[in-house]
């Protein structure tokens, strides 16, 4: 048997000479080379990835074409075509459901799961009645809210919202005790979604994290509260009033300002007169802004009064609002400032105001003896089809 | 004297090595930041319903703002497609800057228009305008028609739409490019969620229309573009929005928001002074002047970006139209770090004085001409047998591999998050032009910008002029 092993020494190291003449090279020309690898490799995995997301990407659409045609026949089958229900002859809590039908091996796996899970809700926001409540019926019995419960519990701000957003729109409680921390989260969401579920969800107090939030309500929150509030059916509305007076978050007053105009909440009036003591102008001309819209006249003298110390957005409101009141105590303040003002948009708020509440008289008698600029900005705001 | 030459060149090699690295860091940062702009943007998206803000009250009205110049052969279709956008309470200003073809007539004739006494402000100077028009028909209500002198550039066509846009923000865009549906909702968002500071631009990623899909102003089907010169843009415009944009975004330091599409904020414009007539960068020089503006007066703001595409346009398929474009656009970068030389490097105005400013002043606008003058090296060490030409390959393989890399990272980045081609082979299409770039379509874009450089530098008139755009009306489906 030949010696393998005869001519090698441990003292001296094996050689490759590639790596011998990778060594040799300067330092800048061996990071080049290790660069050149590691850029080849990545465009090489680089390709690879978006292959499998594509790939990923049409295994989910071949899966969703199979799945969702079996799950909509089966509500269709066992809870939208009933009979009983369609007539609404029987209690959702009390019609046979075959609960079994839908304990699908098919629906085992996780993401088959969140399948179900989604379209669920999907037939529950189209349907109201006892087939809705049937639906909901059918989420607890497969205990599919024990997922959505799992989810609100997880660390990730993205499951959480998941969570809650699946109770919600299936109208399962959540204890005050696990939602109310989350609607004055840090993760603007988070916060967001709970302060929405929070409203949908209870029962007495909806608006009652107003009275906690420390944290503002972003414009995007107020879009999203104001549509959750404004459609949810047999909410108990409080008057708005009292955050108004007692809130010391800028944010919740404002929103509360625009729910005060869409209620139409007249005895807020008084409330919301205080704010025009407030320092914050912006806060100032929604206050006056709010008024204007609610035609609370009682404030109309007080608003010629503070006039001169505005800044000019609360004296473009105050003008606005002289003008949707429509008292006409106020044509010759508002005739002043259309003539006098030095301000081009003062001019055009007066003379919008002025075109709601004076007579046609003196509209005419200003055309006839008001500058060219004057007439330009009347004839504007008397034209229907220019509308701002 | 050879100690002289020695010093030179060593000082010249060290330099741009330096510079070649720290931009290519700079490049793998971008990566990395846009990857998590993106992972986030994600995350919110899936929660948000933009029917909310559609039928809402509350939300914001925003001024749609169309320059068009001889724009006759498509101006009908677009029009009636930036009518067609969802968003509860907007306009269209629609600014026909001098039009010598038959727009205005056509515009009168189809949407019922009559010229209106229309009073406005205006606070920036502008051309003159000849009429106002708005439309009997109460179906075309949002479209009011601006009829200008003509004022030899975009900008003054713009500022005409600022100073009689009606809303607190307005959307700038080309009456030639095509908007997603939902892009007003989609744009406004950033605005709104924001917490404490006051978002003054956002913008969103801008695709080429050519050889997509295209019915009565609606994108139904992207495609990559089949001609090569197109196809090259449209990955730069990946590069450049996914990834770049993106990036920049992440860290609130978008140096700049497309001419194309893009959500200001009416009273800052105005108060930086508009759109500079004499720019032809316009819309970099308006975004540098409101930064600059909002750092003045102590404005804590910020620059958005979204990495969906909310707008196409028909790129240029000839060298002689892009040689057009890309000096114009070189020549306003050199205006615009000409005009606000001061910023570099001042911290006065935070990051975009200290990062957005020196990255464009040492990455964007002297890129060109380091490459010139390695180019120029790079002979005269041919000439004089300086050349090791085994390291010299290394080093191009190097920057040609990385360069690829960088390209195809950001396809990935937006197919992760949006799979806008129907089939992979599509994409692979498209990542195989990146292969291309280093060798076809970026020395061009070199060549074009020193031209670029040279008639700021001499002053050579240069008028913003008509891209000879084909017309998406004349477009058959494919």
């Amino acid at each position: 048997m030949p010696d393998i092993f005869a001519d090698f020494s441990p003292e001296e190291p094996v050689r490759i000479p590639l790596l011998d003449s990778f060594l040799e090279l300067p330092v800048i020309i061996q990071i080049a080379v290790i660069f050149i690898f590691i850029s080849s490799a990545s465009i090489v995995f680089i390709q690879v990835r978006i292959w499998f997301t594509r790939y990923k990407g049409h295994r989910m659409q071949k899966r969703l074409a199979v799945l969702l045609p079996l799950i909509d026949n089966l509500i269709s089958e066992h809870i939208i075509l009933r009979n009983d229900v369609m007539n609404n002859s029987v209690h959702a809590d009390n019609a046979d459901l075959d609960i079994d039908a839908f304990r699908l091996r098919e629906f085992r796996k996780k993401g088959n799961k969140q399948i179900l899970i989604d379209r669920l809700i999907s037939y529950r926001k189209g349907f109201s009645g006892s087939t809705g409540a049937l639906l909901r019926r059918l989420y607890l019995e497969l205990d599919l809210d024990k997922v959505s419960f799992k989810k609100m519990k997880r660390s990730q701000w993205n499951t959480k919202v998941r969570g809650i957003r699946e109770l919600t729109d299936m109208d399962i409680s959540i204890s005050d005790v696990n939602i109310l921390p989350l609607t004055n989260s840090k993760r603007n969401e988070l916060r967001s979604e709970a302060r929405n579920a929070y409203i949908k969800l209870s029962k007495n107090e909806p608006f009652k994290f107003f009275d906690i939030s420390t944290e503002p309500l972003l414009k995007w929150d107020q879009i999203e509260l104001f549509k959750t509030i404004t459609t949810t059916e047999n909410i108990a509305l409080p008057s708005f009033a009292r955050w108004v007076t007692y809130s010391s978050n800028k944010s919740i007053v404002s929103f509360c300002l625009k729910l005060i105009v869409h209620y139409n909440q007249i005895d807020a009036g008084p409330a919301v007169v205080k704010l025009l003591d407030n320092k914050d102008h912006v806060l100032r001309a929604e206050a006056i802004n709010c008024l204007g819209k609610l035609k609370y006249e009682e404030v109309e003298q007080q608003l010629l009064h503070i006039y001169s110390n505005q800044p000019l957005n609360c004296q473009l409101e105050i003008l606005k609002a002289i003008g949707r009141m429509e008292t006409r105590h106020s044509v010759l303040f508002l005739k002043q400032e259309f003539l006098y003002s030095t301000d081009f948009d003062i001019r055009k708020n007066a003379a919008r105001s002025l075109v709601r509440n004076a007579p046609k008289a003196l509209i005419e008698e200003l055309m006839a003896s008001s500058s060219e600029d004057g007439q330009l900005i009347l004839k504007h705001s008397m034209n229907p089809l220019i509308k701002y | 004297m050879a100690g002289i030459g020695h010093w030179i060149t060593t000082f010249y090699e060290s330099t741009v090595f330096v510079y070649g690295t720290v931009l290519l860091v700079i490049y793998a940062l971008l990566g990395l930041f846009s990857y998590l702009a993106i992972r986030n943007f994600l995350r919110k998206e899936t929660y948000t319903n933009y029917f909310d803000l559609l039928t809402s009250p509350l939300s914001p009205g925003i001024s749609v703002l169309a320059p068009a110049y001889n724009e006759g052969l498509s101006i009908i279709m677009n029009v009636q497609s930036l009518l067609t956008l969802n968003y509860p309470t907007f306009e269209i200003v629609l600014i026909n800057d001098g039009s010598t073809d038959n727009s205005m007539e056509q515009l009168i004739s189809q949407f019922e228009l009559v010229a209106v006494d229309f009073a406005y402000n205006p606070k920036i100077k502008t051309q003159p305008i000849n009429h106002i028009y708005k439309s009997t028909n109460p179906a075309f209500g949002k479209l009011t028609v601006i009829d200008k002198v003509n004022g030899k550039s975009k900008a003054d066509a713009v500022n005409a739409g600022i100073n009689i846009a009606s809303f607190n923000y307005f959307v700038c865009t080309d009456v030639d490019c095509i908007l997603d549906k939902n892009a007003l909702l989609k744009l406004v968002k950033p605005v709104l969620e924001e917490q404490s500071k006051r978002v003054i631009a956002t913008g969103a990623t801008l695709r080429i229309a050519n050889s997509c899909e295209i019915d009565n102003g609606v994108i139904i089907r992207m495609k990559p573009p089949r001609n090569l010169l197109a196809r090259f843009q449209e990955m730069e415009y990946i590069r450049a929005f996914v990834l770049g944009k993106m990036g920049w975004s992440f860290i609130n330091c978008v140096p700049n928001v497309s001419g194309g599409l893009g959500l200001f904020d009416k009273e800052i414009a105005i108060k930086a002074g508009g759109y500079d007539q004499q720019s032809f960068g316009e819309d970099m020089e308006l975004m540098v002047r409101m930064c600059r503006y909002a750092c003045d007066n102590d404005i804590d703001y910020a620059i958005r970006y979204i990495p969906e595409t909310l707008c196409w346009t028909e790129g240029p398929v000839t060298v002689k139209i892009f040689k057009l474009q890309r000096t114009r656009w070189a020549r306003g970068l050199a205006q615009l770090m000409y005009a606000h030389f001061k910023m570099l490097f001042n911290p006065k105005y935070g990051r975009a004085g200290m990062i957005t400013f020196p990255y464009n002043f040492l990455f964007e606008l002297l890129a060109p001409i380091v490459e010139l003058t390695g180019i120029l090296y790079y002979i005269y060490l041919i000439l004089t047998g300086g050349v090791n030409y085994t390291f010299a390959i290394l080093l191009l393989a190097f920057v040609y591999s990385y360069s690829v890399m960088i390209t195809t990272m950001a396809i990935l980045w937006d197919q992760l998050a949006f799979r806008h081609y129907k089939s992979w082979r599509e994409v692979v299409y498209l990542c195989s032009t990146a292969l291309l770039e280093f060798l076809c379509y970026h020395p061009l874009i070199v060549i074009f910008s020193l031209r670029g450089y040279y008639y700021f530098l001499t002053g050579k008139k240069h008028s913003w002029g008509n891209m000879q755009r084909q017309g998406f009306g004349q477009k058959k489906k494919t």
